[in-house]
């Protein structure tokens, strides 16, 4: 490959890079409003965001919500991905469009619609409100990830159980519900984001009592007034690094330990990245296809 | 209950039933409600949607968004291709480690995205710091202008063009590069009449999932655009909170999710919706 693509290739990699990893010096810096580079270095906006109820409530809040959140979803979806991925039946067509439809919806026309209905219901301002909301919301992404999950599910597998004389609920239970357990795993997981993460919809709905982190942050960055924020997003930024870095280094370390048997402790200078061959399409990327912003 | 309704072929519906009460009650009434509402407030009939159509000045929001949203997928093309080449041509490591970028980029919160760019072009960052020095005096103001609102909302979604892109990339077959080459093509004919062809709907995904996403785009532009030029999404929320005119706000929340519609048509006609998600 030449040098100039090359190299601008690499230019819009550290066009991507950059504005990530500005937010951790700012998050130590001791000036009260934006500069960069900081005059100075400190972690009291550290202590102010472990302290401050303004900020550990929403912080809070948002756990609650995505938790009740990935619950609800999970409830909901997995029988209904059954129906879909293992059934024929007059109206598959639509319920499989109406499962995927709330991808496609800007935010802000959900969050109108709610911020009324669920007003009338007098839900808004509340935890359920907006958990009911972000359901709504996570269900296209719980239910593509599990139905590509149970597409590629063997029947055979409990063809054999129940051959052998296994009830079907002992089936679903020992032999079902195991081999999908990744696929469940991870259609939860991505509720449980979508929710933590989803601003414009509990922006309107989310009162004082409900507030949730992005809300406080959304506030917050348009106010330009309170310097934790900083700290916030590196939390955050923090939090992805490791979500992502976690897999990829035990990986490395397994693959290592694996070659070369039990002396490898002696070398570890830290597992590299190697013998992780790129994921083609990240599998997280496509189910996060939402008009979120 | 799962398990027996498995397998009983008869059952589907009832699998399906707790869900389709959900949906129908947490989503379809609710937007339901918009599509009412924007022709029931203030009073009954079409005047919204008049109103949307007689005004200068929301005529203006509406191709102010889609040249944006427009703007903002171009951008997307221009920076993601070179990087998604780079990643389809380095060798598995580089890849990785470039591919492994793209997604923290793509976990990272918007919320924090969008604060990072407001510390790079604010008064006292760098950029402006840095324009400053190269003689540009007074610096320009980068921040809440049409400028930093289109910068930010590329960086935030090139990942998306990034991964489409490099999808397609990774299963062009190197032997009609190598083909092509050796019935005498030079370097920029193979890339031009071979390569650019065979990438070419990896472009089409990624643009239009950027587009379609900018055009209902809330958070960003809010916070970094120009408060003179708002796109419709954040035009939609000044109408609830300040003036509480859910009529307008909701027809035209109704156009915008038309807009949305059309494009998911047009490129499902073409393409197939299947494959836009991948």
């Amino acid at each position: 490959m030449r040098l100039l693509p090359r190299l601008i290739g690499f230019l819009v990699a550290a066009f991507i890079a950059a504005p990530l990893l500005i937010v951790v010096p700012m998050s130590f810096s001791t000036a009260p409003s934006l500069e960069f580079p900081p005059p100075g270095y400190w972690l009291g906006y550290y202590a102010a965001y472990f302290s401050d109820e303004r900020w550990t409530q929403p912080t809070i809040n948002s756990l609650i919500i995505a938790f009740g959140t990935m619950l609800l979803t999970m409830l909901l979806v997995t029988p209904a991905t059954f129906a879909v991925v293992r059934h024929r039946f007059l109206g598959r067509g639509i319920a499989n469009l109406m499962l995927t439809m709330p991808m496609a919806m800007p935010h802000i026309v959900l969050a109108i619609g709610y911020y009324s209905y669920l007003g009338d219901l007098r839900l808004t301002q509340t935890h359920i409100g907006v958990i009911i909301a972000h359901t709504a919301l996570s269900v296209p992404v719980a239910f593509l990830i599990l139905s590509a999950n149970l597409k590629g599910f063997d029947r055979n597998l409990e063809r054999a159980a129940m051959s052998l004389g296994a009830t079907p609920l002992r089936t679903f239970w020992h032999v079902t519900l195991p081999v999908l357990r990744p696929g469940f795993a991870i259609s939860a997981l991505f509720a449980f984001i979508q929710s933590f993460d989803e601003t414009v919809v509990a922006l309107f709905i989310s009162g004082r009592e409900s507030e949730t982190l992005p809300r406080k942050m959304f506030e917050s960055i348009r106010m330009q007034a309170d310097p934790v924020i900083s700290v916030v997003s590196t939390l955050l930024f923090a939090a992805v690094v490791l979500a992502i870095l976690m897999p990829v280094l035990w990986k490395a370390v397994q693959s290592r330990r694996s070659r070369s048997g039990s002396g490898s402790a002696a070398r570890g200078n830290g597992p590299a990245i190697t013998g992780t061959a790129p994921s083609d399409t990240n599998p997280c990327a496509p189910a996060r296809v939402q008009l979120e912003a | 209950m799962i398990p027996t309704a498995l397998r009983g072929a008869s059952k589907p519906w009832l699998l399906l039933l707790p869900l389709a009460l959900f949906l129908c009650t947490f989503f379809l009434v609710p937007l339901g409600q918009v599509a009412m509402m924007s022709v029931t407030e203030p009073e009954p009939g079409f005047g919204n949607y008049a109103h949307l159509a007689g005004d200068a000045l929301y005529l203006q929001v509406f191709l102010n968004t889609f040249l944006t949203a427009f703007g903002v997928a171009v951008g997307c093309l221009l920076l993601g291709y070179p990087l998604a080449y780079l990643m389809a041509q380095s060798s598995p490591r580089v890849a990785a480690l470039l591919m492994l970028l793209v997604t923290m980029s793509f976990w990272t919160s918007f919320l924090v995205r969008t604060y990072a760019w407001m510390v790079l072009l604010g008064n006292n960052g760098p950029l402006t710091a840095l324009l400053g020095f190269l003689g540009w005096d007074p610096p320009p103001h980068l921040l809440f202008t049409r400028f930093s609102s289109t910068l930010a909302m590329v960086h935030i979604l090139i990942p998306y063009m990034v991964m489409s892109l490099y999808s397609v990339m990774k299963r062009i077959d190197p032997a009609l590069l190598r083909a092509a080459e050796s019935l005498g093509a030079k370097p920029w004919g193979v890339f031009r009449q071979v390569y650019l062809p065979l990438s070419a709907p990896g472009m089409v995904n990624g643009a239009t999932l950027v587009f379609m996403i900018c055009l209902g785009f809330y958070v960003t532009p809010v916070l970094l655009g120009s408060p003179q030029e708002q796109m419709v999404a954040g035009l939609i929320g000044t109408q609830i909170e300040e003036f509480l005119d859910f009529g307008q706000a909701s027809a035209m929340a109704m156009v915008l999710l038309a807009s949305t519609l059309i494009v998911l048509a047009v490129y499902h006609r073409r393409f197939g919706l299947d494959r836009l998600w991948g």
